[in-house]
């Protein structure tokens, strides 16, 4: 996309972004920080007016815009970003193997490259939780891992 | 009376005055411009019944004068930037160019067929090419032409019109001040363009001393010393008879090429605004309305060459930029509003003996009228075009001006 930078003496900038099929979208970037942009349908239109924002909703807007302001989540997969690194929640089922074992025979970190940081039973979370501890049906096994590392806990968990 | 109630008595008209104005959508100058005419000494002198001549302070009238036309100047300095004509200097300079032809040529030629001396020549000259940024930039984000091609064309004459603006005030102060004789002239050229020369130098080789000079974190003390600087530089030059208005001009360029320029910009501008105003109605205050008398055929026959003038070298001016008809149309309508930089050769014209009687009641008569016609025509182009007939492009609509 080219954009076309240009000065407004006593205005501020104006910004031209090409747009496929001849649009335009033009952003005027007042000194007091107002921002307005229009939108040319084609070379023959006149400049519609979109809207008109102040400084921080501008940048607010951006941001959106930019997908650094809100990050969408993903219903079937809550993860957060860490890096390359996401973490997981997995739910040790009744019918899973891993049931009755402690965590050093499970060996997580060996098999799947995660690092397991905390287990959830029931209201209560264990954090960094010890070696002996047993796996129970119901536990929630809270890693942080690669996505690769994620899906091999999700495997060793599954029945 | 107090200086403190008759400033405020004078800030409440132009208050009123300018809300007025933007009420019917038209430019505050002329009003300003207006309400010191009402005011002022000369008829007239009532309204309906009442009496309007207001006398303030003269000097502090003065005052409110001379920075007005300082800072009026200065932001024309801190705009002017060589860059934006040489990035497209073909097509800037052609529109220029043409703009230059056109309505300077025109100018002179009326003051010639008028009769006038070369001086008020020159200053007719001025008062009929100069095209008022101030409106025509706020007119242009009112119609929403600012996002169209057409608003190119328009921006660089402007922007040539700025640099010849500063060419064209270092000659003819110095014709002015030179007290009439070539040799006075030959030297009040030579000290205006060393001085200048001196502050050009200064602000070209010396940016990065001017910038250590100026910057500091709070807005308050760049404001300061920004206007000190300003002023200072601009009272220096007329201890050496050189226009104050030049001198400003050039300390606004010096500073334009330091990082500073976009704050120095937003937290002056409240100070140009004010002063400004204030100066407008000054020139009005000081205008005395029975010298139009002698001078009336001029400005109707100015009125009517300049408008054709602009729509003529504007259009040619578009098409330059290759736009279409209509918008090329756009673009004469546009620069036909005059302002700021009449009134300031209006102010020149009063207080220089060398000028002829009337000139600076023509300038200030016919600013009136152009900011009126210019705005007009502006707002109402797309009305305009439709009862003439001349919808080239049908599909343009003024979406953004309704």
């Amino acid at each position: 996309m080219t954009v076309y930078e240009t000065d407004v003496p006593g205005v501020g900038k104006k910004y031209e972004l090409e747009r496929r099929g001849g649009e335009r979208l033009v952003v005027l970037v007042h000194h007091d920080g107002k921002r307005e942009l229009f939108r040319r349908p084609d070379d023959d239109s006149d400049s519609e007016k979109l809207l008109d924002v102040d400084g921080p909703n501008a940048r607010k807007l951006g941001s959106i815009l930019e997908g650094a302001y809100f990050q969408p989540v993903e219903a079937d997969s809550p993860g957060v970003p860490l890096g390359e690194s996401i973490i997981d929640w997995t739910t040790v089922e009744e019918e899973s193997p891993l049931v009755g074992h402690t965590l050093r025979d499970v060996d997580l970190e060996e098999r799947t490259g995660g690092t397991l940081v905390a287990l959830q039973r029931g209201t209560h979370t264990m954090g960094n939780p010890d070696s002996d501890t047993r796996l129970e049906a119901g536990d929630v096994l809270v890693v942080v891992g690669s996505r690769n590392s994620q899906e091999a806990v999700a495997d060793l968990v599954r029945p | 009376m107090s200086v403190l109630v008759q400033t405020g008595a004078m800030l409440l008209l132009v208050a009123v005055a300018g809300s007025l104005a933007d009420r019917f959508g038209q430019s505050v100058i002329p009003a300003y411009l207006a309400a010191g005419v009402v005011l002022g000494p000369y008829p007239p002198t009532e309204l309906f019944g009442f009496p309007t001549t207001f006398t303030p302070d003269e000097a502090a009238v003065t005052l409110f004068h001379e920075l007005g036309l300082v800072l009026l100047l200065f932001f024309l300095g801190l705009h002017v930037d060589l860059a934006d004509v040489f990035a497209d200097a073909r097509r800037v300079l052609s529109a220029g160019g043409i703009d230059l032809v056109v309505n300077g040529g025109l100018g002179v030629l009326l003051g010639v067929a008028f009769g006038y001396d070369p001086v008020s020549t020159l200053v007719i000259a001025g008062v009929v090419y100069i095209s008022s940024s101030a409106i025509i930039t706020k007119s242009l984000l009112d119609v929403g032409w600012i996002a169209n091609p057409e608003s190119d064309p328009i921006l660089g004459t402007l922007v040539v019109e700025d640099l010849v603006i500063a060419v064209y005030l270092t000659l003819l102060s110095a014709v002015v001040l030179g007290g009439g004789t070539v040799e006075g002239v030959a030297v009040s050229l030579a000290k205006g363009f060393g001085f200048l020369a001196v502050v050009a130098a200064v602000g070209w080789y010396g940016t990065d001393y001017v910038e250590r000079a100026v910057t500091t974190e709070r807005d308050e003390l760049l404001l300061l010393r920004v206007l000190a600087v300003t002023v200072l530089v601009a009272g220096l030059a007329v201890q050496f008879d050189i226009s104050e208005a030049v001198a400003a001009f050039f300390v606004g360029g010096a500073l334009a090429q330091t990082d500073e320029k976009d704050r120095i910009e937003h937290i002056m501008s409240p100070a140009r605004d004010l002063f400004a105003a204030l100066f407008f109605v000054a020139v009005g205050l000081h205008a005395d309305v029975r010298a139009i008398g002698d001078a009336l055929p001029l400005l109707v026959a100015a009125i009517v060459a300049s408008v054709a003038g602009k729509l003529a070298s504007g259009y040619l001016s578009g098409r330059v930029y290759g736009l279409t008809e209509r918008r090329s149309a756009r673009v004469g309508a546009a620069l036909v509003t005059r302002g700021e930089f009449s009134l300031v050769l209006a102010s020149l014209a009063m207080s220089a003996d060398a000028v002829a009687n009337g000139v600076a009641e023509f300038a200030i008569a016919y600013t009136l009228v152009m900011a009126l016609l210019g705005t007009t025509l502006t707002r109402y182009e797309g009305r305009i075009a439709g009862l003439v007939g001349r919808h080239t492009d049908a599909t343009t609509q003024s979406s953004a001006a309704s």
